[in-house]
C-alpha cells in the first residue's frame, strides 16, 4: 500500500512536466486548430540549449540554467511558427502536419549532431533533499519540478484569464472570424501563442533534464506521445483538461511501473487513452460542442 | 398525400431553442416554400430534415416510414437530396465525378451489383450523367474541376448533383442567394422542370419574388415555430407574417 | 550490383508503406498507424516461414489478412473521432503495436537452436530466402512484383467510382454524407485496405532484412509512411512512388557522402517542400500537365 501511495505521489509529481508538455500543445490547438508534432522535440530543444549557459560560464547558478531554457525554448517556438505554419496557407492542413514533422526530425538530428548523440548531465536543485512523512518520502528535486511547473501553469492561467492579451488568445479560440472582425490580428494572436508555448516547452524540457538527471535525444519521441495522449485525454483544446490529464497519466504510469515493470508501462499508457478515446472521445474536460 | 411529415419537432442547442415544436407537412407533388427572418431556424429545419442534426423531440415520417433516427445517407437513399446555402461542392473533383459519386439511390442499389456499382468505370454510368450534365446546362464542361466553376455553374452543379440521387424529396436551401435576375428567372424554370419530372421540393429562401412565384404553399417560421400557412396569396395578406418580417404594428 | 538490388528491394517495400498511407489520405484522414500494420504483417508472416514452416506467398497472405483485420477492428472506435484526435489516435496504436512487439517473446527450438520473436532482442534468423537459395535479383523482382501490383490495383481503384467516393469524402465529409455516402463504412474500408498493404509491406520487409526488431517500427517510419503520399502528392499513385525515390535513393543513398547529415536534411527538406509546395510535387495540375506533355494535346482523362 505504501509502495502504491509513494509510485504514486511521484509519479504525479513527475506528471506536471506532462502537463506542462499537454497545456503547449493544447493551446496551440484551440487556437490555430493544428498539431504541432515539432512541440516535444523543440522543447527538448531549449533544454539542450538552456546547457549551453552552464557551458559558457561554468560555475553559474542553476536556476539561471532553467531560465535559459525557458527562454531558448521561446525562441525555438517562434522559429517552428516561421518554419511551418507562417508561410503554408491554412486551407492546407496536410502541410502544416507534415512541415512540423519533418521540424521534429530535424531538431532532432541537429540534437544528435551537436551532442554526437551522448546523453548530457542536466543539473538539478533540491536533489540531496528528502522531505520524510514516516516511510513516506517526497524527493526534493521532484517537488522543485512539481512546484515551477505549477507555478508556470498558474502564470500561464493568469495570462489568459487576466491580461488583454489572454482575452485575445481566448476569443480567437473560440470563435478566430468573429475575433478578427473586433480588431483582433490573427497573426499576432498565433505567432504569440507559439513563443507563450514555447516557453512553457523550455522549462518543461528544463524540469524533465532536472527530474530525469540527464538530456538525451530519446526523450523527444516518449515525450511528444505521451504529451498528445494528455492532450487527448484532457480534451483537445482546454487547459484545465491537459493539467489534470498531465498529473493523472504521471501518477497512472509510475503505479503500472511498480507492478508490472519499465518496459510494459507505456503500453498500459496506450490503453488508457484507447479507453478514453472508446468510452469519452471528447475526454475529461470537453469543450461545449457549438452548432457547427 | 404527405410525404413528408414532421410532428412537435424540436432542436435546441444548449439553451437556444432553434426550432420548437415544429409541425411541417410537405405534400406530395407539391413545391412548398418555407420562409421567415434570419435565426427563425429554417437552416435547422433542414439539418434536422436531412439528418445533420437529431432531434432534441418530436418524428419525422417520410414516405409512410418514420426516420427521426435514421443516418443521412441513409435518408438520402431513401429519397430526400439537398443543397447547401453555402455550396459544398467536391471542389478537387471533376463535375462529372461531382455527380458520379452521388448516385446513391436505392434504385440505384437496386439495379446494379455490388461491384459494378462501387468498382466500374465511367462508362456504366455515362448515360444517366450525359442527362443530369444536359439539365444543368453544363454539358461539355464534365471535365472541369468544379473549384475551378463561375458561381452560377456551381449552384446548378450543385443542384444537379442532388438530382443524381433520384430524390423524392428536393431541399433547397437558398438557391437564390447571391444570383441576379437573369439566373433567378432560370432557376425557377429549374424548380418547375424538376417538379414536372415528380419531384417534391422544399424550397427555403428569402429571395419572396421567386417564392411567391414558384411554390404552391407557404410555411412561415419565426422563433423556431410556425406562425402560418396557406397559398402565396394567404400568406402575404397575413398579419403575423408582417410583423415578423416588418417588426412592430403593421 | 547487389547493392542496387538492395536499395530496389528497400524502395520497393517503402513504395507499399507509402500507398498504405496514401489509400487513407484519399479520405482526409491521417493515419500514423501504418508503421503498426506494418509490423504486424512482418511479425506474422516471419512466424508463419519461421515457425509454421509455410511458404512465404501463403504467409504474405495471411499477413496482409490480419493487417486488413486489426486496421478494420481499430477503424471502427479510431473514425469516431476526426482530424487531428485521429492522428494521436493512431500515433498511439502504432506505438502501442510496437511496445506488444517490445514485450512479445514466443521462442520454440528447432535443433539446438531456439527461433522466435524475443522481446527486445527481436525476431533474427528468418531465413526463407537464403534456405530456399534466392539471390538478391530474385528477391527484388519478387518484391517488385507486390508493388506493381498494388499500383496497378490501386491506380484502377482510382479510376472507380469507389476511388471517386474516397475523394469526395476526403473534400468535404459533410456534402459526402448529404450525397448519400456513408462516411464509416468508406474510412473503415479505406483504412482496412491501407492495413493490408502496409502488412504486405512489411512482411516483405521482414524476409528481406532477415533480423526484425521493435525499434524498427517507431513513430519515424510512421512518420515516412505519411510523407511519402503528402511530399509526393495525392493527385496520384506515382506521387508516392516519386516521393520514395527521391528520399531513399536520393537522398540516402545517392548523397552517402554526407553520412549523417542526411538526416538532417531530410527534416529540413520536408519542412521547405512543404512551404514551396504545400500540395506535394504532383498535385492536379501538374499531373494534367505531364499527361498533355505524353499524350499530345488531348484532355487529360479525369
Amino acid at each position: 500500500m505504501l509502495d502504491l501511495l509513494q509510485s504514486a505521489s511521484d509519479g504525479v509529481l513527475y506528471g506536471a512536466t506532462y502537463a506542462l508538455i499537454g497545456i503547449g500543445f493544447t493551446l496551440v490547438f484551440g487556437v490555430m486548430h493544428k498539431i504541432n508534432m515539432a512541440y516535444g522535440a523543440a522543447s527538448v530543444g531549449g533544454a539542450y540549449l538552456g546547457l549551453m549557459v552552464l557551458k559558457l560560464g561554468a560555475g553559474l547558478p542553476v536556476p539561471l540554467v532553467f531560465f535559459g531554457s525557458f527562454l531558448a525554448g521561446g525562441l525555438l517556438g517562434w522559429m517552428v511558427y516561421l518554419a511551418c505554419f507562417h508561410f503554408i496557407p491554412l486551407s492546407s492542413p496536410l502541410a502544416t502536419l507534415m512541415s512540423t514533422v519533418g521540424m521534429l526530425l530535424l531538431i532532432d538530428e541537429v540534437i544528435v549532431h551537436t551532442t554526437d548523440g551522448m546523453p548530457q548531465n542536466y543539473p538539478a536543485l533540491f536533489d540531496d533533499v528528502m522531505l520524510r512523512f514516516g516511510e513516506f518520502t517526497l524527493r526534493g528535486d521532484l517537488l522543485l519540478v512539481f512546484l515551477v511547473s505549477v507555478a508556470c501553469m498558474a502564470g500561464l492561467l493568469a495570462l489568459l484569464y487576466r491580461t488583454r492579451l489572454g482575452l485575445a488568445t481566448r476569443a480567437v479560440s473560440q470563435q478566430a472570424i468573429a475575433a478578427q472582425l473586433c480588431g483582433i490580428r490573427l497573426a499576432q494572436v498565433n505567432v504569440t501563442t507559439f513563443v507563450i508555448t514555447g516557453l512553457l516547452g523550455g522549462i518543461a524540457g528544463a524540469m524533465i533534464g532536472a527530474a530525469v538527471g540527464t538530456l538525451s535525444p530519446l526523450l523527444t519521441t516518449p515525450l511528444t506521445v505521451k504529451g498528445l495522449i494528455v492532450t487527448v485525454i484532457g480534451g483537445l483544446g482546454s487547459v484545465p483538461g491537459a493539467i489534470v490529464a498531465g498529473l493523472l497519466v504521471g501518477g497512472f504510469e509510475n503505479v503500472i511501473q511498480l507492478y508490472r515493470g519499465v518496459t510494459e508501462r507505456d503500453l498500459y499508457v496506450m490503453l488508457l487513452l484507447f479507453a478514453f478515446l472508446v468510452f469519452r472521445p471528447g475526454g475529461l474536460f470537453a469543450p461545449a460542442g457549438g452548432r457547427n | 398525400m404527405a410525404l413528408l411529415e414532421l410532428q412537435g419537432v424540436s432542436r435546441h442547442f444548449g439553451g437556444v431553442r432553434a426550432i420548437d415544436g415544429l409541425d411541417l407537412e410537405v405534400r406530395e407533388g407539391e413545391i412548398l416554400g418555407l420562409i421567415g427572418p434570419n435565426g427563425s431556424g429554417k437552416s435547422t429545419a433542414v439539418n434536422v430534415i436531412t439528418g445533420l442534426y437529431p432531434p432534441s423531440a418530436g418524428r419525422i415520417a417520410f414516405d409512410g416510414r418514420d426516420i427521426t433516427a435514421a443516418a443521412t445517407h441513409r435518408r438520402l437513399s431513401e429519397g430526400i437530396a439537398r443543397t447547401f446555402q453555402n455550396i459544398r461542392l467536391f471542389g478537387g473533383l471533376t463535375v462529372w465525378q461531382n455527380l458520379w459519386v452521388a448516385q446513391n439511390s436505392a434504385r440505384d442499389r437496386a439495379a446494379r451489383g455490388f461491384l459494378s456499382r462501387w468498382m466500374g468505370g465511367q462508362s456504366g454510368a455515362r448515360e444517366g450523367i450525359g442527362k443530369l450534365l444536359a439539365f444543368a446546362g453544363l454539358a461539355g464542361r464534365e471535365d472541369e474541376l468544379a473549384s475551378n466553376l463561375a458561381f452560377g455553374e456551381q449552384r446548378r452543379l450543385e443542384f444537379a448533383r442532388a438530382l443524381a440521387a433520384k430524390p423524392k424529396l428536393l431541399l433547397l436551401d437558398e438557391p437564390a442567394a447571391g444570383m441576379n435576375a437573369g439566373e433567378i428567372a432560370d432557376l425557377d424554370e429549374r424548380i418547375r422542370a424538376v417538379r414536372e419530372r415528380g419531384v417534391t421540393v422544399l424550397l427555403i429562401e428569402h429571395h419572396m419574388e421567386l417564392v411567391m412565384a414558384v411554390t404552391d404553399r407557404v410555411a412561415v417560421l419565426n422563433f423556431g415555430q410556425k406562425i402560418a400557412e396557406g397559398t402565396p396569396a394567404q400568406i402575404q395578406a397575413h398579419s403575423a407574417v408582417r410583423k415578423a418580417y416588418l417588426g412592430g404594428d403593421h | 550490383m547487389d547493392f542496387y538490388f538492395g536499395l530496389a528491394q528497400l524502395i520497393g517495400v517503402h513504395t507499399l508503406l507509402g500507398l498504405s498511407a496514401y489509400v487513407v489520405l484519399l479520405t482526409g484522414q491521417v493515419s500514423l498507424a501504418q508503421a503498426g500494420f506494418f509490423a504486424i504483417g512482418a511479425y506474422v508472416a516471419a512466424m508463419l516461414t519461421v515457425l509454421a514452416g509455410w511458404h512465404l506467398v501463403p504467409a504474405l497472405g495471411a499477413a496482409a489478412l490480419t493487417g486488413a483485420t486489426t486496421a478494420c477492428a481499430v477503424g471502427f472506435p479510431a473514425l469516431r473521432v476526426k482530424g487531428l484526435m485521429l492522428v494521436i489516435a493512431t500515433l498511439a496504436f502504432g506505438e502501442g503495436v510496437r511496445l506488444f512487439f517490445f514485450n512479445f517473446d514466443y521462442q520454440i527450438a528447432r535443433g539446438d537452436v531456439k527461433v522466435g520473436p524475443l522481446g527486445g532482442e527481436g525476431f533474427r534468423q528468418i531465413r526463407f530466402f537464403p534456405e530456399n537459395g534466392w539471390t538478391t535479383l530474385e528477391v527484388m523482382l519478387f518484391i517488385w512484383i507486390f508493388v506493381l501490383l498494388v499500383m496497378a490495383l490501386l491506380w484502377w481503384l482510382d479510376r472507380s467510382r469507389y476511388g471517386a467516393v474516397l475523394r469526395a469524402v476526403g473534400e468535404d465529409e459533410l456534402a459526402a454524407q448529404s450525397a448519400g455516402i456513408n462516411l464509416t463504412a468508406v474510412k473503415v474500408s479505406a483504412i482496412t485496405l491501407g492495413g493490408a498493404i502496409a502488412a504486405l509491406g512489411g512482411g516483405l520487409y521482414a524476409h528481406y532484412a532477415t533480423h526484425i526488431e521493435h525499434l524498427s517500427f517507431g513513430i519515424l517510419l510512421a512518420t515516412f509512411a505519411i510523407a511519402y503520399p503528402i511530399v509526393g502528392g495525392l493527385a496520384s499513385v506515382f506521387g508516392t512512388l516519386a516521393a520514395v525515390l527521391f528520399v531513399q535513393g536520393f537522398l540516402v543513398e545517392g548523397l552517402r557522402d554526407l553520412g549523417d547529415w542526411r538526416n538532417l536534411l531530410f527534416g529540413a527538406l520536408i519542412v521547405l517542400a512543404m512551404n514551396l509546395r504545400p500540395r506535394g510535387f504532383l498535385d492536379a495540375g501538374n499531373l494534367r500537365a505531364i499527361k498533355r506533355l505524353f499524350w499530345g494535346g488531348g484532355r487529360g482523362a479525369p
